[in-house]
């Protein structure tokens, strides 16, 4: 991409209205620094295809133990990373100046977030997801446990070791290609708090697992987590387009795990390498916005046969709207194209709701009436798939009446009232004036005739 | 038996006006008559906006001012041209009549203007 469609892109940015995008450069939304917070230096290489497939693709990782008292991930009023990376399940107390409040504004500031928590999860961490709409179960000692689901291993028989295959359908999160062989997982489980709509469940568990403590025995009561309710691996994606990920188990990072060949138990498929690291590559792109990140540009609006933008509409006008919507592919912006953006023309409710079609090219365009009903209007966009950030544009634009020659000449409601009229004895018609100058024109010629004539 | 006094009442009364209008001038009677006409008029179209609604407001009004207006020249022309009347005994019929005609003129420029 030329530099100066870079910066007409941004020109035209600049001249429209609240448009909620990153908060990283509005022209490359894709993270860039990354802190990496780890209980233990040997995770370093536990890890390192995690790691390294981060480093490839361009990310700077700045690791860190979590009770280093040199964190900090702000210094005068600025971040210096743009995504947090907390490997850290069992650390108390971050070192530095970093808490659970300074980790949530980093948050709400549009940085993203990858969480990862273990069977000895510290109060820390779960407060952390706690907050992120995410509940971890409150027995500190159980983890997912999965009778009919687990890893066939010739090592541990506990059936902590789970194969899971529900992944959330989308794209947009997990990438074009089908992961086909199941992620292993070892660890603790949670579930998504029902009043948020912004967390989604990337990895659920099968309708067979619990969670429990393994080496204790079954308490009478039933576990307060079992089934699809568990979730492994959750993401959320907040209005500001923050991204965050949070999972159960840190071990499903580790290279251990990445290169296990998985055989579910009850199925005959061994696969000689999980879904681990597929998974979490797809899903690490998602979340540090290589993916699925949208902006739209050049909201316009203008009557039907002009070009500028009119300040001001009547009713009954005919008018085109266009919006540029583009995608983020990780290196540039493409075109997104889609079938379903809509546009609303909106006083407290919408007048017209319209789908926009497109040229394929990110354009976006229609045509419409503006309704009987003036005032001050709004064109609205928005627009909220799965998967992408949210887009929200709005443009005032108020709409006036008929200004009273505006009207069509006889009104044709008002026929009966003009016929009574005329019944009534009203024979002066439209051309009274004409009429009016006529006699008067007559009454001259009349009076000069009669006075000047001998 | 009050009831069937009550209406015999009623019909005694009703023939008595009959037969007392029916005493009264031809030329008052067509007067009357363009007067029940008039009325009529204004009020057929005032069922008309009830039922269509008052869109042309301006239009509404003038054609029911038109009605009215022309209603009330007219019983102020029966008023003069009425023999039995005494206070206009000295004022010719025809002056009435051309008082009428232009009266009506005047309000008719102002229902055109004001039709829409």
């Amino acid at each position: 991409m030329a530099a100066p469609k870079f910066a007409f892109l941004l020109l035209n940015l600049i001249s429209i209205l609240p448009l909620l995008v990153s908060s990283f450069s509005v022209d490359r939304p894709t993270d860039r620094r990354i802190l990496v917070l780890l209980d233990d230096l040997s995770l370093k290489s536990s890890h390192s295809l995690f790691f390294s497939s981060l480093k490839s693709r361009g990310f700077d990782l700045d690791f860190k133990l979590a009770d280093d008292p040199a964190i900090a991930v702000k210094r005068y009023g600025q971040y210096m990373y743009d995504g947090l990376i907390l490997l850290s399940p069992s650390t108390e107390r971050f070192g530095g100046s970093l808490d659970v409040e300074g980790v949530l504004d980093f948050v709400d500031s549009g940085h993203d977030l990858i969480v990862a928590a273990d069977a000895n999860a510290s109060d820390l961490i779960r407060n952390i997801a706690a907050e992120c709409g995410v509940d971890f179960d409150e027995d500190p000692s159980a983890v997912v446990v999965d009778h009919s689901s687990y890893a066939v291993s010739e090592t541990e028989g506990d059936h902590t070791l789970i194969a899971a295959d529900d992944f959330i359908q989308s794209d947009v999160i997990l990438g074009n290609k089908k992961i086909e062989a199941p992620v292993l997982f070892k660890g603790i489980g949670h579930s998504l708090n029902p009043a948020n709509s912004m967390v989604l469940k990337a990895l659920s568990a099968s309708p067979s697992s619990y969670s429990t403590n393994p080496s204790s025995k079954l308490s009478s009561q039933p576990p307060s987590l079992y089934g699809t309710a568990i979730s492994l691996v959750s993401v959320v994606q907040a209005r500001n387009a923050a991204r965050i990920m949070i999972s159960g188990s840190l071990d499903m990072f580790s290279n251990r795990l990445f290169r296990a060949g998985v055989q579910k138990s009850g199925s005959l498929n061994k696969y000689e390498k999980s879904g681990n690291e597929q998974f979490i590559t797809e899903l690490s792109k998602w979340i540090f916005h290589e993916r699925g990140h949208l902006k739209a540009v050049n909201l316009r609006h203008n009557k039907v046969g002009e070009s500028e933008e009119p300040s001001m509409y009547r009713i009954n006008d005919d008018l085109e709207f266009s919006v540029e919507i583009f995608e983020w592919s990780g290196s540039s912006w493409v075109p997104h194209v889609s079938k379903d953006v809509q546009v609303q023309f909106y006083m407290m409710s919408p007048y017209v709701l319209k789908t926009l079609s497109t040229n394929g090219k990110g354009l976006y365009h229609t045509s419409f009436k503006v309704p009987d009903v003036y005032g001050v209007f709004q064109f609205k966009v928005e627009y909220q798939k799965l998967g992408y950030t949210s887009l929200s544009l709005s443009k005032q634009i108020p709409v006036r009446p008929f200004k009273h020659n505006e009207y069509e000449r006889f009104i044709t409601t008002a026929f009966p009232y003009y016929g009574a009229s005329f019944s009534m004895g009203n024979y002066v018609d439209v051309s009274t004036k004409y009429m009016i100058e006529l006699q008067m024109a007559g009454f001259f010629i009349f009076s000069g005739v009669y006075l000047y004539n001998k | 038996m009050g009831r069937s006094a009550a209406t015999k009442d009623a019909h005694a009364l009703f023939h008595s006006l009959r037969s007392a209008y029916a005493a009264t001038p031809n030329n008052l009677k067509i007067i009357d008559l363009y007067i029940l006409f008039a009325v009529a008029t204004a009020v057929i179209q005032v069922a008309y906006m009830a039922i269509v609604g008052s869109f042309p407001f301006n239009s509404f009004l003038s054609g029911v001012l038109s009605c009215v207006g022309t209603a009330v020249l007219a019983v102020s022309l029966r008023i003069q041209v009425n023999k039995d009347n005494k206070e206009f005994k000295d004022l010719p019929p025809e002056r009435a009549f051309a008082d009428f005609v232009l009266c009506n003129l005047v309000l008719h420029l102002v229902i055109i203007n004001f039709l829409g």
